[in-house]
């Protein structure tokens, strides 16, 4: 690892929205095979995506369709640091500021209805933010560094010393991902309704930015589960998909939630898994910085 | 230009101007009297910096007879605190202000021999520098703002006589109070500056002479009456213990003795109430009924930077220590608490004075935890958060003589009636909440900071800091959001465009504030390693932070702020610049109900009944309001205080 990280950020951004666009996909098949449908192929999300493209404009301000842009991007700039191995505070600082420029699309047009998505984007990201920043911390005890590279040059997998941290961050990722019981901004994907929250007032290609955001994010919030288990990393790899999968089974067996309820899970048990896999890491595990 | 003439200029001229002006009552007159020794002002802490830069830190004592000077007008101060409150019948102040006098004039006549100065008086180093910078760039700027400000106010009021020459008398002397307090190294030159900003303070809250003025300001003289209490204490303990009360002998040697600990602690204690922290918030979320220019200036450059100033400049002394451990944990439960509460205020004043509130328990985390990289970004911060929220005060005065309302559910859609300040109120929550900006690289560094294990509480302070940050962004985001909502008809916007008046005084402020908040961004790099890492090294730290490529580099991350700023810029510009809407491709919202866009925002609801299209802000006041938290946050503050206290002594 030294030199080429750049070089592999920039195939992450070219191939990031095929892998990501093709596991939506499969995660549409699956969805649908849960529910006891044939489901669409798997590379429906595809033909959607250039569809959507192909629409006539329809805008409701002219706000809205800047600040997608401004999540497209700095999304992808997310995406550019996590796999050119920077650092893990930054990249989820710079996420935080992509999901803010989702929200503000969704404020810069008067409706009530994406204006509520809003408002739980925010309720959102005040459960899970928390989460990821101490996930970062916690992940440092051990590595002693915040960069992602530290993970890599560590002995040893981090999911042994840091389980309860996996755990919290599975409760973060549901909320990113915007899976059930935690799809409260907007209902997602495999359960299509006509209004949906902060996407509301989007259509044609800007909606499709959208989704392609989402493979994106996708792809992000994967290789950072896979990070638990670095080395080997195609075991991280696997690890990644087995989340999805779970994701996935909870999506579908869970109904949504109420802000206030995810709001008191994700601060207390993610929260406190992690201060609790804190104090383990002092007592039992060994803080790297101590030695 | 000697250095010790331009620290004399830097106290001096404030006091002089503001005496001055207490003689000029016309409007125009007055204007170049306040300009002209502003920019001075300014001119003169910049000469300040490079000379300092270059030659070092500058410590002397005035020639002439300034001890005795300052003693009588102490006096006449403390008297006068006795006086308010035996005319405002108010028993706290009264006794307050009874018993800082009885202990100082115990202190200077009993245990202190006669004559005894603490040499030398003044001791500028980089930190005192910066703190200069602050208050001189930042304050003065905010005074300029004020000429109009004041005269709209007045108007709008419609006074008979004008009171504006007692407004910038002890506007403008703040500011030479301010350069004194951050100046002095005996300690009874700096408690004499800092009782003056109590009585400015004091003074300024009060300014309109309504019943909730006058309130307010006995509050926030009392609360920094204890402040003032506790400085006394410190000193005569102090006096005790070491015989000195210079603040070079007390923090240039490393951390104190045991005995020292308990002045420190009250030091500390008298620093959290003039930086407002809990369980004293109450003063400054009440030191908004004063005129703007007020609140900006207690919020951003004077008044409670003094007091984590205080705190910042003994972190030296008790590095590795009991107090060090519990200040991290206090301020880091400040920042969170006062951040969750701010989520529930509809205000913008009380949602900034939270704010405010918030990162200065963040900067007094940070001196808590003691670190060259912490300490650091609390120098850091101070910068970033007086520019920031100078912007943020200045701009909500501007809206507010305009819309006649500080709430910010009235700023709905303001970017269409005021496109040119509220693009600069969005700069401004911007940098103060995002990468890469300066404000988030403190608490980048801070984060970082909290997770080196420097007490057995840092998992605490690391979660409190965590979750503050988050709430940080709730409250922020949301009030953006209020701003740029927003409807486009194929007509154009609906809402009548303001003209503003760009090239006046305020504007051009605000301006160069938001300007001078990006560009120090951008160059946070060398910024670090032109001022902050030599201020820390002066301090007696060694510097954490590299900055080889412009890159900011701790021992344990990296990032670059500039080529991050390049990606963002190009983000959110871009896309501004490039997409444009075409009149045919406007369409109404959905709304559940044939539009009827012929009779404004209207929709056709149930029976066919037109109802109007409303959207409002959630403020969550069930979770997080003052009602349902304010019992906890005092208790659990106070319960801190104790545990400081307590462990202290013992």
């Amino acid at each position: 690892m030294s030199g080429y990280e750049w070089l592999i950020g920039l195939a992450a951004l070219v191939f990031a929205p095929l892998l990501g666009g093709f596991l939506r996909g499969i995660d549409r098949k699956l969805t649908a095979r849960m529910q006891g449908r044939i489901g669409p192929p798997i590379w429906q999300q595809f033909y959607d995506f250039f569809k959507l493209i192909g629409k006539a404009r329809a805008v409701t301000t002219k706000g809205s369709l800047m600040w997608v842009w401004g999540y497209l991007l700095l999304t992808m700039l997310a995406v550019y640091m996590l796999f050119a191995q920077r650092d893990l505070l930054i990249i989820f600082f710079i996420l935080a500021f992509a999901g803010a420029c989702l929200i503000f699309g969704a404020f810069s047009v008067r409706s009530p209805y994406s204006h509520i998505g809003a408002h739980r984007e925010i309720m959102q990201m005040l459960s899970y933010e928390p989460i990821l920043l101490l996930a970062a911390v916690a992940i440092f005890l051990q590595t002693g560094t915040f960069k992602v590279s530290g993970i890599f040059e560590h002995d040893g997998p981090l999911l042994l010393t840091l389980p309860l941290v996996f755990v919290a961050v599975l409760i973060a990722l549901t909320i990113k991902l915007r899976k059930s019981p935690f799809d409260i901004s907007a209902s997602e994907h495999a359960h299509q309704e006509l209004v949906r929250g902060v996407y509301t007032e989007y259509s044609g290609r800007f909606l499709a930015l959208i989704e392609l955001t989402h493979w994106y994010e996708l792809v992000l919030i994967l290789a950072f589960v896979a990070l638990f288990w670095a080395q080997p990393l195609w075991i991280g790899v696997l690890l990644a998909l087995g989340v999805y999968f779970l994701e996935l089974l909870v999506d579908n067996i869970e109904a949504r939630l109420q802000w206030s309820w995810m709001l008191s899970i994700s601060w207390a048990a993610g929260i406190g898994f992690i201060l609790v896999n804190i104090i383990l890491i002092e007592l039992v595990f060994g803080n790297v910085l101590r030695l | 230009m000697a250095g010790e003439t331009l620290i004399a200029i830097l106290i001096l001229l404030p006091l002089a101007t503001a005496a001055v002006g207490l003689a000029v009552k016309d409007d125009k007159l007055r204007r170049p009297f306040i300009i002209l020794p502003s920019m001075a002002l300014i001119a003169a802490s910049v000469l300040l910096l490079f000379r300092v830069l270059d030659h070092g830190t500058i410590t002397f004592t005035p020639s002439g007879t300034w001890d005795p000077i300052i003693l009588i007008l102490e006096l006449a101060l403390l008297a006068y605190f006795l006086y308010l409150g035996v005319i405002r019948k108010h028993v706290l102040v009264l006794g307050l202000a009874g018993f800082q006098l009885a202990l100082f004039c115990l202190l200077k006549f009993a245990w202190l021999p006669s004559g005894f100065k603490a040499q030398p008086a003044l001791h500028v180093d980089l930190l005192a520098v910066v703190m200069c910078l602050v208050i001189s760039v930042v304050g003065s700027l905010i005074v300029m703002y004020g000429l109009n400000y004041m005269q709209n106010h007045e108007r709008h009021l419609g006074l008979t006589a004008t009171r504006q020459h007692i407004f910038f008398f002890f506007l403008v002397g703040f500011l030479g109070a301010m350069n004194g307090l951050v100046f002095a190294n005996s300690l009874l030159w700096l408690f004499f500056f800092w009782e003056i900003t109590t009585l400015c303070c004091y003074h300024l809250i009060r300014h309109d002479l309504t019943d909730e003025a006058e309130q307010n300001a006995m509050r926030a003289l009392w609360m920094n009456l204890v402040g003032g209490v506790a400085v006394v204490g410190g000193m005569a303990l102090t006096y005790q213990a070491s015989g000195t009360l210079s603040m070079m002998e007390l923090t240039g040697f490393g951390t104190v003795g045991p005995v020292l600990l308990l002045p420190l602690a009250l030091f500390c204690l008298a620093g959290f109430t003039k930086a407002a922290q809990v369980p004293f918030q109450s003063w400054l979320l009440g030191a908004m009924v004063a005129p703007t220019p007020v609140s900006a200036l207690l919020h951003s450059s004077t008044m409670v930077k003094a007091g984590v100033y205080l705190v910042l400049r003994l972190a030296p002394a008790y590095q590795d220590t009991y107090l060090s451990a519990v200040l991290a944990i206090f301020g880091a439960f400040v920042f969170m608490v006062t951040s969750l509460l701010a989520i529930s205020q509809p205000v913008s004043k009380r949602v900034l004075a939270y704010s405010t509130i918030s990162s200065l328990g963040l900067i007094i985390c940070l001196a808590g935890i003691n670190s060259g990289l912490a300490v650091a970004a609390a120098v850091a911060l101070i910068i970033f958060h007086a520019v920031t929220k100078g912007v943020l005060f200045l701009v909500v005065g501007i809206v507010e003589q305009d819309i006649h309302s500080r709430n910010i559910e009235d700023m709905e859609g303001l970017t269409a009636r005021l496109p040119v300040i509220s693009g600069l109120a969005i700069a401004g929550m911007i940098v103060m909440l995002f990468v890469p900006f300066g404000v988030l690289f403190a608490k980048w560094a801070g984060i970082q900071a909290a997770a080196t294990p420097f007490s057995e509480f840092y998992p605490l302070v690391v979660v409190f800091l965590a979750v503050g940050s988050a709430a940080g962004m709730v409250f922020w985001v949301r009030w953006i959001g209020r701003l740029i909502s927003n409807v486009t008809t194929a007509d154009g916007p609906p809402a009548e465009v303001r003209r503003e008046p760009r090239a006046s005084v305020p504007y051009l402020v605000v301006f160069s504030l938001v300007g001078g908040a990006v560009v120090l961004s951008v160059l946070a790099a060398p910024l670090v390693s032109w001022l902050i890492n030599p201020a820390i090294a002066a301090m007696g730290y060694s510097p954490a932070l590299d900055t080889a490529g412009w890159y900011l580099t701790t021992p344990f991350g990296s990032f670059s702020p500039w080529a991050l700023f390049i990606v963002v810029a190009l983000a959110l510009l871009l896309p501004a610049l490039l997409v444009k809407a075409r009149p045919e491709e406007v369409m109404p919202v959905y709304l559940c109900g044939v539009n009827q866009p012929a009779e404004g925002p209207t929709f056709r609801s149930i029976a066919d009944t037109p109802a109007a299209v409303e959207t409002g802000g959630m403020y969550w006041t069930q979770a997080f309001g003052e009602r349902s938290l304010n019992t906890w946050v005092n208790g659990a503050g106070i319960v801190l205080l104790a545990a400081l206290f307590l462990g202290v002594i013992m």
